[in-house]
């Protein structure tokens, strides 16, 4: 059967389809949850609706207004970034306000845009990094949403004004945390964890969803709702270092990455080692000493049903 | 009757912050339109609030401040994309296509 022009419906299909393969394929996890969870998507959502949203169960879709905005389908970088937030929800919780709020934002975009390099096959040089480009109409002059590599230089044009995303801790964007100021401006600040990832993906060199993209999904696993910008830092040099060894040029180009957006890895990351000490290491011994603990249990339990096993055999032979 | 709309959080929302609410002036429309328009608005205001799906912990919902300036005292109507009556997101619609940068 002839296949006939792609519609809204199939093109969120195969980028939901898409995304749900990515996350299987480099990171080994099953859906969103990690347990196959289905993936929902509504489009068409409303008249003159301009925006894309995950409510903690479901993806839905703007057409946009025709004017400024088209339909929100047409970007994958989109798609991904919305069932991002879902992958986010499952795992690091990151509350949405403030620095933890920004890095949901971030973390979203930066495998929303590793869902589409992967899916161009396309290595960090090659890649725009912009999220967001297709969902504007032809008239509108503006690049997209948001770009990873210049955060701030995105748009500038006389409906939007410049983009106000800072791409460095000194111009970091102070808002209120409420409705009005994008609980704290999470889709502001998220520019510089975004440009740490640019920084690390171009610098380590490749395919971004490899290396870095591991990094940075390890580093998501193991943050938790409060996590702030200068955690998250500190947890990809972390991992950077449980990856791929400390002193890598992984965990160098890591390090180098988060000085260029003003953060400094913390100085107990730093010690010798790197990943030997300090948060990540502290978390690594205790994990050591559970385990010691659990292998000294089953050593113990071990030596029950060893004598268990003698008791029964022996009251067989009475018996 | 004047009536605004900002919009906070979602996709947009760096392009937003730098943008004033879209407002209409019902004085400026066609008889028929400043019809329509009063009519949205009192279904807006008089439909119940629908009860947020659950706290939005994420993921580019936005809100909606529409404000009603008709007489002494303004009315605000404030909803998001999680808990929206259908009378508020067919006013909020109608004030994207008719609207202007205020």
């Amino acid at each position: 059967m002839a296949r006939g022009p792609p519609t809204i419906p199939s093109i969120a299909f195969d980028g939901l389809g898409a995304t749900r393969e990515f996350y299987k394929t480099i990171f080994d996890r099953n859906s969103i949850d990690g347990r196959g969870l289905r993936l929902d998507g509504y489009v068409h959502r409303g008249r003159d609706y301009n925006n894309a949203f995950w409510d903690g169960r479901e993806m839905v879709f703007g057409d946009g207004d025709g004017r400024i905005f088209t339909d929100f389908t047409k970007s994958l970088d989109v798609i991904g970034h919305e069932l991002t937030h879902g992958v986010t929800e499952f795992t690091a919780g990151l509350e949405y306000h403030n620095q933890s709020g920004a890095l949901n934002e971030s973390m979203s975009d930066v495998f929303g845009s590793l869902v589409k390099q992967w899916s161009l096959n396309q290595a960090a040089a090659e890649a725009d990094w912009l999220i967001g480009a297709e969902v504007f109409t032809p008239g509108v002059e503006a690049d997209a949403l948001r770009s990873m590599k210049a955060p701030g230089k995105a748009y500038d044009n006389d409906t939007f004004g410049k983009d106000p995303q800072p791409d460095h801790m000194s111009k970091f964007v102070h808002l209120p945390d409420t409705d009005e100021g994008d609980n704290g401006g999470v889709h502001i600040n998220s520019g510089i964890p975004n440009k740490a990832f640019y920084l690390t993906a171009t610098d380590i060199g490749g395919f971004a969803w490899e290396a870095p993209g591991h990094i940075w999904y390890e580093a998501l696993k193991a943050s938790s709702a409060e996590t702030d910008f200068q955690q998250f830092a500190d947890t990809t040099f972390a991992k950077a270092g449980a990856l791929y060894g400390s002193g890598s040029a992984e965990q160098q180009a890591v390090q180098k990455a988060w000085r260029e957006v003003g953060i400094r890895i913390s100085g107990m990351m730093l010690t010798a080692g790197g990943a030997g000490r300090g948060r990540a290491a502290l978390a690594a011994g205790r994990e050591a000493d559970s385990l010691a603990a659990l292998a000294k249990q089953i050593e113990t339990l071990s030596a029950q049903v060893s004598t268990l096993v003698k008791d029964v055999g022996a009251l067989k032979k009475k018996g | 009757m004047k009536v605004t709309l900002a919009k906070h959080g979602g996709q947009a929302a760096a392009l937003n912050l730098g943008r004033p609410p879209r407002m209409v002036d019902a004085d400026t429309l066609s008889p028929a339109a400043a019809g329509e328009l009063a009519r949205l608005v009192a279904a807006a205001k008089a439909a119940p609030v629908a009860q947020e799906q659950k706290p939005n912990r994420g993921g580019d919902v936005m809100s909606y401040t529409i404000t009603v300036e008709d007489g002494d005292r303004p009315t605000v109507l404030k909803q998001s994309d999680t808990g929206m009556s259908a009378a508020f997101d067919a006013l909020r619609s109608w004030l994207e296509r008719h609207s202007a940068d205020k």
